[in-house]
């Protein structure tokens, strides 16, 4: 027993004491947040625009045929781009999305990280633009009616009436798709960014020692997740009861 | 001026299901300032999507309405402009729950009216101490009955300062101990002159209330008269079954 702790210690000192290498965790950690975290609000902000197209666009629809002209070609384009977007983004793997991102699209670029915010911003857009509309459908037609009956335009009655509303229906399902991205990005390695994922794959590659420095990356995605979702149960607990 | 043509409606029609279900077929009909138009008749008579098509709502599929003499279904007409003139009250009141009474009384005015912010609040409270409800101005409409929520649909409406207030049966989500709070306000606008059209179930308040009741079934008028006319001496066997049936 003594012998496998002393075992243990010495796996640990080598794995993240030795040369400092606990020092590419927290960098891989911090690289990983800061993709997360500025992916989703890339993807937040696409979310929005998408779902307010793709349901103004179904809302009056029959509207823009009966007026026609400029604003019905316009908006059946938008409506359009949003459809191709979508499909594109939800019928590839994000990997290879990631990979042409940093090899085709951005190849000039060496900006790791940036590349991966960007490209992991539009493929979350794609999923909360749906989760967007998903929330939208799910506000009271009456609500709508209301809004339009004082006076207020489409946009108008989405902004102040329906969107607010929407944010609360959604937010437990936003903050899961928080926890998905932050899975997600451990392929940002694919293209030389250190994020935790491949933090540990380096330790193991200097050290070659798998079993620590994986598990030990396996232990931080675990733990956040469960902070996360612990805050996620709270969160929903919370609007449920504000509800009535 | 009352007396003078508010709303005129021209050979209105409205279908669904590729003119399978005819919701509205060929009503016409014209609404003076002043008066307070009760439209009854059995479920599924058109009688909502006739009120409906009012504000435009609901898109008729042939025909005219001309609001203050312009034609609103024109493609050049602004159709927001006119609903500021028109309130609207529906059956399951639709306060907008995020917001506040007062909040939810101060948005239009101050978004679309471009009052400022104490003028329209101040214009709401004067409102809401009418329906006697001042000291629920901060409230959200969860906290409220059914009676409140509705009465103070009623105000928000009011504070876009309407020429005309239409209402698709605002007392059936009540409890029948409500009605009477919500029928209160109405009949007292009534009385000072608004100009009201008013869907309803409530008998008693049509013949006390009304200053013409419109008869409507399988989508057209089929009678219209003053209370004591519509009720007192029905000429078609469709209403006079219709009023066996309701009163
Ligand atoms: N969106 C719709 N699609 C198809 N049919 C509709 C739609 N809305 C109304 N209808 C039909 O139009 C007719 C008139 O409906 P409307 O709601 O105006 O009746 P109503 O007189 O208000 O009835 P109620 O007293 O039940 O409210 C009905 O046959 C109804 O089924
Ligand atoms: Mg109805």
């Amino acid at each position: 027993m003594k012998e496998w702790l002393n075992e243990l210690a010495a796996e640990f000192k080598l794995n993240f004491i030795d040369d400092d290498r606990w020092e590419l965790i927290v960098e891989g950690l911090k690289n990983t947040i800061i993709i997360t975290f500025f992916a989703l609000l890339i993807g937040v902000a696409i979310g929005v625009v998408i779902s307010l197209i793709r349901s103004t666009y179904d809302n009056n629809k029959e509207d823009y045929k009966r007026k026609g002209g400029v604003g019905y070609v316009i908006m059946s384009i938008l409506n359009g781009i949003c459809n191709i977007y979508l499909t594109i983004i939800r019928g590839t793997p994000v990997v290879v999305q990631l990979l042409i991102m940093y090899f085709v699209v951005f190849a000039t670029s060496r900006n790791g990280l940036m590349v991966a915010i960007i490209c992991f911003g539009i493929n979350s857009g794609a999923y909360v633009a749906e989760i967007f509309r998903s929330g939208i459908m799910s506000i009271d037609k009456g609500q709508f009616e209301a809004g339009r009956s004082l006076g207020f335009n489409y946009i108008q009655t989405m902004i102040y009436i329906i969107i607010p509303q929407m944010f609360k229906v959604v937010l437990p399902t936003l903050c899961n798709e928080f926890i998905v991205l932050l899975k997600e990005t451990s392929v940002a390695g694919y293209v030389g960014i250190r994020d935790l994922t491949k933090a540990g794959d380096l330790i193991r590659g200097r050290t070659f020692s798998a079993f620590m420095p994986l598990i030990a990356v396996a232990l931080i995605y675990l733990v956040i997740v469960m902070i996360l979702t612990w805050l996620l149960r709270r969160l929903e607990r919370r609007l449920r009861k504000s509800e009535r | 001026m009352n007396g003078e043509t508010l709303l005129k409606v021209d050979n209105l029609k409205k279908y669904y299901a590729d003119g399978a279900v005819k919701a509205l077929d060929d009503v016409s009909s014209e609404i003076k300032r002043g008066e307070a138009v009760v439209v009854v008749g059995p479920s599924g008579s058109g009688k909502s999507t006739f009120l409906r098509c009012l504000n435009l709502l609901e898109m008729p599929t042939e025909g005219h309405i001309y609001f203050n003499g312009v034609d609103i279904m024109d493609k050049e007409a602004d159709i927001n402009i006119h609903r500021q003139k028109m309130g609207m009250v529906f059956q399951h009141f639709n306060l907008f729950p995020h917001m506040t009474v007062l909040n939810n009384m101060t948005l239009g005015p101050i978004k679309l009216l471009k009052m400022s912010k104490e003028e329209a609040e101040a214009n709401a409270m004067k409102l809401l101490a009418r329906v006697g409800l001042e000291d629920r101005a901060n409230e959200y409409p969860s906290k409220l009955s059914g009676g409140q929520k509705q009465r103070v649909a009623i105000v928000r409406a009011l504070c876009m300062n309407p020429e005309v207030m239409l209402f698709d049966e605002p007392t059936s989500a009540l409890d029948p101990e409500m009605v009477g709070e919500v029928l209160d306000v109405m009949k007292e606008l009534a009385r000072e002159g608004m100009t009201m059209v008013v869907v309803t179930h409530e008998m008693g308040f049509a013949k006390e209330v009304a200053s013409r009741v419109v008869f409507m079934d399988r989508g057209k008028i089929m009678e219209q008269g003053s209370p004591a006319e519509v009720f007192g001496n029905p000429r078609s066997e469709r209403l006079k079954s219709f009023l066996a049936k309701v009163l």
